[in-house]
């Protein structure tokens, strides 16, 4: 490079190279700290070629948002699965679901059996009971029925959002499938609670058992075995588990006897599971992939084009510093991303399945993506600067 | 001029092969992923429907193929980038021999959308294949349906070639609207 000196004279220079600092006096140091000056530097990087940012966010975003909505769907399934599991068997610690098995009802809500209540006698000791569980097509939708012993008949206990759904109010008629029975609204479950003979006659026989163990035997982590062997019927922990189409039931042990999750909780995440495992789940993972290809693409590119700069900085001593720009450029673009990524996926929900996801599945989802991108924005990195710095700071500069 | 401009890209996209097969790569994951979800539709409709909410999930599942496949295509404009960056100074040559700028435009809009199509075509057949074996096979119980897997092949090519002309025109028109000497001087 020449220097040129134009329209100065020579008493400027001279005046200029008095004042100039001697080697002693320690320049300035710029403001901002370590990270402050690695920021100005990635943001300089980014300035000089904007499409590319743009373009590397771009990709990378919406692969996040793909993920962020698949997660907040089946966060969503999670919320419902662990709440009308809970709705279902309330404190009990033992649920036998019939051999059919259970399903959930969107449309209702609710968790219901598919089939007849498994033909078990209680184990002396145990107390227990038979409940009703199906749905009733109403004029209204699908509507989950249970039947609770102790409800008193002629009357039908639902919360308060099922019965404006059913357009009753408390103390009011309803009329279920030829009968007429009281409403009274109470709690919050998405089922209608009637008498076991009520039920019966309305959803017809198909239902579980709930039961407890005897007080003797409180405290136990072995109480679905005990049951189990006492009914003859399989048991597990295990709520990812079905029964066996051919066999008679299968019973559940819902205390937590292994790990620190509660059965709602696990119930929840095979629940989930569900969602992740499907296609929709696959499908998202190789957007995720094909997200992380760009990134590391469009570092490489950006590598390829700095060599000589790269080359100049390990030449002088700051090989492994070049790691840093890297992690903070990799860092800002992999954090505007997410940004971007997870805002699109909410509207994108919102707009789309606003029946489905909630604000808190949305912002569940978003942290778990979250927890994604230190990992690929570390290695996202580490890629283009191995490359880097395998060649002599001399190959770098002459190229 | 602009066919000029189109023979000049043909030509050298032939020469840049090899820089086009990660972009035409990535789109083709994206295209295969569209038309398998096409074509199997009746069957993923069934999987949607023992989640519940059956047609919410099923259009969820379109509109995630189709963004993984725009993000197969963001590889392609990347790469337009890129081959933008390598020949800065051809394009100062042709700016300064005095080239208009929508040829050149045409030129390299080609790699884009050349990526774009065949990328795209290769993963569509690559799915209908796939699909059809699985079919006659008998390993997809709902079966595959040629009509949704025709719609899918035309969602999946004309979605790339579009996605890939719309990311890569604002890289080529800043690229080719640069004062020639800004090129040439260019290291």
């Amino acid at each position: 490079m020449r220097l040129t000196i134009k329209d100065v004279t020579a008493s400027q220079i001279v005046s200029q190279t008095e004042t100039s600092p001697s080697p002693n006096v320690v320049l300035p140091a710029s403001s901002g700290g370590t990270f402050g000056r690695l920021m100005r530097f990635a943001i300089a990087n980014i300035r000089r070629r904007p499409e590319r940012f743009v373009l590397s966010v771009l990709g990378i975003a919406l692969a996040i948002a793909a993920v962020t909505v698949v997660r907040t769907i089946s966060t969503s399934f999670a919320i419902t699965g662990g709440d009308s599991v809970t709705n279902a068997i309330g404190g009990h610690a033992i649920w036998v679901v019939p051999a059919q098995g259970v399903t959930y009802d969107s449309g209702a809500g609710a968790l219901v059996a598919d089939g007849p209540p498994s033909d078990i006698t209680l184990p002396a000791g145990w107390t227990g009971t038979e409940m009703i569980a199906g749905l009733w097509y109403s004029p209204h939708g699908q509507v989950a029925v249970y039947g609770v012993a102790g409800t008193p008949a002629g009357k039908a206990v639902m919360s308060a959002q099922l019965a404006q759904r059913l357009g009753v109010s408390d103390g009011g008629p309803l009329s279920l499938a030829g009968h007429t029975v009281t409403v009274s609204v109470s709690g919050g479950s998405p089922a209608l609670t009637v008498s076991p003979d009520l039920a019966k006659d309305v959803v017809k026989n198909v239902g579980w058992w709930v039961a407890d163990e005897p007080t003797a035997d409180h405290g136990r982590n072995d109480l679905g075995k005990l049951f189990g062997s006492a009914v003859g019927l399989p048991f597990t922990q295990n709520p990812a588990q079905t029964p066996d189409s051919s066999g008679k039931g299968l019973v559940y042990d819902t205390t937590t006897g292994s790990g620190a999750l509660s059965f709602a909780q696990k119930y929840a995440s095979a629940f989930s599971g569900q969602v992740t495992d499907s296609t929709l789940g696959l499908i998202s993972i190789i957007g995720l992939v094909l997200g992380f290809v760009i990134a590391v693409s469009s570092f490489l590119a950006s590598v390829q084009e700095r060599r000589r700069e790269f080359g100049i900085m390990s030449s002088i001593g700051l090989a492994d510093e070049v790691l840093y720009f890297f992690l903070v450029e990799s860092g800002v673009v992999f954090v505007a991303a997410w940004l971007i990524g997870v805002l699109g996926a909410g509207v994108a929900v919102w707009a789309v399945l606003p029946h489905l996801a909630t604000p808190v599945a949305w912002a569940q989802a978003s942290a778990t993506v979250a927890a994604f991108l230190p990992a690929m924005a570390i290695v996202g990195a580490i890629v283009p600067v191995h490359r880097l710095l395998q060649q002599r700071p001399v190959a770098l500069l002459t190229d | 001029m602009l066919k000029y401009g189109l023979a000049y890209g043909l030509l050298s996209s032939r020469r840049r092969a090899r820089e086009m097969l990660l972009p035409a790569i990535t789109i083709a994951t994206g295209a295969f992923l569209v038309v398998i979800v096409f074509a199997m539709s009746a069957g993923i409709k069934k999987q949607a429907a023992g989640l519940g909410h059956a047609d919410e999930i099923g259009h969820a599942i379109v509109l995630i193929a189709v963004t993984v496949l725009l993000v197969g295509v963001v590889e392609a404009a990347v790469a337009t980038t890129r081959t933008i960056a390598h020949r800065t100074r051809e394009l100062g040559v042709l700016g300064a021999t005095g080239v208009r700028s929508r040829p050149v435009l045409m030129a390299l809009l080609v790699e884009p959308v050349v990526t774009a199509f065949f990328g795209a075509l290769g993963g569509a057949v690559i799915a209908a294949v796939v699909g059809a074996v699985l079919g006659t096979v008998g390993a997809v119980s709902s079966g595959v349906s040629a009509g949704g897997t025709v719609t899918g092949i035309v969602i999946a090519v004309a979605v790339s070639v579009v996605a890939a002309v719309i990311t890569s025109v604002v890289p080529i028109w800043r690229a080719v609207n640069r004062p020639p000497i800004k090129s040439l001087s260019a290291s």
